[in-house]
């Protein structure tokens, strides 16, 4: 009977968490990233000096993505003043293919933060050293880069930011 | 038993708007076609009799051809005229492989475009997760 109850449990669960990711564990230092940026400049992670950092992984092609990027632009507005005391900043990086797909889909959203892309779709190497299966998918990582936090969204990723923000943490 | 019984209830509450959903699909099973039977169909040569059509992110699939996401409705004309000059008793694979089924806003008014046209022969690939779990992980021949 016990049994049962416990498949019962995790059907349950199972369908209603975020799959599990496999590659990345809070703590480890997150995996290096060198982008170009919308003009083709290239980018890194490494030269982000914000004390805490949101990677954002989308697609213009991804709806669930497209449709979460207005609660990021409100977080982006909610933490205005940690983000010009370069205590916090987004960075999107996108999965996308067609460059102007990528470029349109942020002018129409009027995102501001720094967006990353190498248009190389699901065979961008990020996809792999992030472990990314299905997309949105995020990571917030520290000042050191350390991974503090893996694809959490919505409340509890503002949640997160506003405490990490308040207790002091945010030291580049 | 009290706990069973609350588990199933519970179970049957969030299940259920989910078995509502997909009742109101515009396909059935039967026009689910499984990617491992489509990419066989691809590698043994045989896939030149039917027509693959990518209805979302990119034609990653052997031999499909993009007509764009389907959401929008500039994809949906070009479908359209994809499709003029089909026969309408050719068989038809569509396939999107942006997100899951529940989430994905291209399947839905692409199958009930080519459905709508009269096309007697149309199947949804059954990408579950999406096209790089189910197609680009299991190393299915692709276009480049």
């Amino acid at each position: 009977m016990g049994k049962l109850l416990g498949i019962l449990l995790i059907s349950i669960l199972a369908t209603n968490t975020f799959a599990q990711n496999t590659v990345l564990k809070a703590g480890q230092t997150a995996p290096e990233i060198r982008l170009p940026d919308s003009k083709g400049d290239t980018v890194s992670l490494a030269s982000l000096k914000s004390g805490l950092v949101l990677i954002d992984f989308w697609a213009s092609w991804c709806a669930p993505c497209v449709e979460e990027q207005p609660q990021l632009k409100a977080l982006y507005k909610k933490f205005a003043a940690s983000v010009r005391e370069g205590k916090f900043e987004i960075v999107g990086v996108s999965l996308d293919k067609e460059k102007s797909n990528w470029q349109q889909m942020v002018a129409r959203l009027k995102i501001s933060w720094t967006q990353l892309s190498d248009l190389k779709f699901w065979r961008s190497p990020v996809a792999k050293d992030y472990g990314i299966g299905e997309l949105p998918f995020n990571v917030l990582v520290d000042g050191q880069k350390k991974i503090l936090a893996i694809n959490i969204h919505g409340k509890e990723l503002e949640d997160f930011i506003q405490q990490y923000l308040a207790a002091g943490n945010a030291v580049n | 038993m009290k706990y069973l019984v609350f588990l199933l209830t519970l179970m049957f509450a969030i299940k259920g708007p989910l078995k509502a959903q997909s009742a109101a699909n515009p396909w059935t099973e039967k026009q689910l076609m499984a990617p491992g039977a489509l990419a066989e169909r691809i590698t043994k040569g045989q896939g030149n009799n039917v027509m693959i059509l990518a209805v979302g992110p990119d034609a990653v699939i052997k031999g499909s051809v993009n007509a764009g996401p389907a959401h929008e409705a500039a994809h949906l004309d070009q479908l359209k005229n994809l499709l003029k000059t089909t026969p309408k008793n050719k068989e038809i694979i569509i396939y999107c492989g942006c997100c899951p089924f529940d989430r994905c806003p291209n399947i839905r008014p692409a199958f009930k475009t080519i459905t709508d046209m009269g096309f007697k022969n149309v199947r949804l690939l059954n990408l579950e997760k999406n096209i790089k779990t189910n197609w680009l992980d299991k190393n299915y021949p692709t276009n480049d």
